[in-house]
């Protein structure tokens, strides 16, 4: 059986693990498309943003 | 006409219902001009003069007083498109059997939904979470909400106060004899019930809203019948807990939310 034909009959065939396929999808979409794109931010400003430059300004308190 | 025409069977290519020569794979347009089968009789285009014309009886052609004459003719020389362009490569072999390929298509046509739905879901989510963390109090509104107090800067014995959320804050710092005698009031003679211990807590530090709860004037400290709060405007007598003990108001000064950050730091808000 290829791929394609088992994740229809194992996800989408039910209207209902359909469902839950999206939402589950949602969920893991949404955490690593938030992180990737900070990371992929950062990666792109370093030395830039705030905390990279933040202890060249602190003073060290005794 | 269509169906007759493919009961003719090998006579169909002849059996066209055509007017006009028109190019087939068996009747080339150029080389030899067809005599057309028309009725002389009928010159006025009419159902009687126009079903003469045709090759074989019946109606081909239709004229009437609001749609523009037409001759139908029929296409049996338009070969059918080449689509399998457009095909999905499971359903390219004629031969084969697309029921095979079912499940595996529709699987790739319900991811693409699916796919298609999560992004309009993490979409969705994040215009909602926007529009309603923009009704949430912004970092400047919550910082000036807060006030901090130094501890050191008040003596024993006194009281101070500060402006808080637009009213004015009293922080008094008692001694040690106020804290005993406030502690032995029983409960039975106050108006508004609650014991020292839980308004305070520490017994030393008493942080209390400055407004009088009867019309909202601003009590003086240390003065009064009791050694705490004396409300000029009604007289009303609060102790040094804060508590009414006579005159005219109805419940003791209200203690904001605060924490002792440190020894040293007082944070009301």
């Amino acid at each position: 059986m290829p791929l394609r034909a088992r994740l229809y009959s194992v996800f989408f065939r039910r209207t209902s693990t359909f469902a839950l396929t999206i939402v589950l999808g949602a969920l893991v979409f949404e955490r690593v498309f938030d992180q990737g794109a900070d990371a992929f931010y950062e990666r792109l400003n370093h030395g830039k943003l705030w905390k990279h430059i933040k202890h060249k300004y602190e003073t060290q308190e005794e | 006409m269509l169906s007759v025409a493919a009961r003719a069977g090998p006579l169909a290519p002849y059996l066209s219902a055509a007017a006009h020569a028109v190019p087939g794979p068996l009747k080339p347009l150029v080389p030899q001009v067809e005599k057309l089968l028309l009725d002389p009789k009928g010159p006025v285009l009419c159902r009687e003069s126009l079903s003469g014309r045709a090759p074989r009886g019946g109606l081909v052609a239709t004229a009437s007083l609001n749609a523009p004459a037409s001759i139908r003719y029929i296409h049996n020389d338009v070969t059918v498109p080449d689509f399998s362009d457009y095909r999905r490569p499971d359903v390219l072999d004629k031969t084969k059997s697309s029921q095979e390929s079912s499940d595996a298509r529709k699987g790739f046509s319900y991811f693409l939904t699916a796919t298609t739905c999560v992004a309009s879901a993490y979409a969705a989510k994040n215009v909602v979470t926007q529009f309603v963390s923009s009704m949430s109090a912004s970092a400047d509104v919550l910082a000036l909400s807060k006030i901090e107090i130094k501890l050191s800067e008040i003596p024993e014995g006194k009281n101070m106060a500060f402006k808080w959320r637009g009213k004015p804050l009293f922080v008094r710092h008692r001694t040690q004899k106020e804290i005993n005698q406030e502690a032995e009031v029983p409960l039975t003679e106050l108006r508004d019930p609650q014991h020292d211990l839980d308004r305070v807590k520490k017994p030393e530090w008493v942080i209390l809203v400055g407004v009088c709860t009867h019309l909202g004037c601003v009590p003086i400290a240390n003065a009064g019948d009791f050694g705490g709060y004396y409300c000029p405007c009604h007289g009303s007598h609060y102790d040094a807990s804060g508590r009414i003990r006579k005159g005219p108001a109805p419940a003791n000064l209200e203690v904001p939310y605060y924490e002792f950050v440190s020894d040293d730091l007082l944070i009301v808000g």
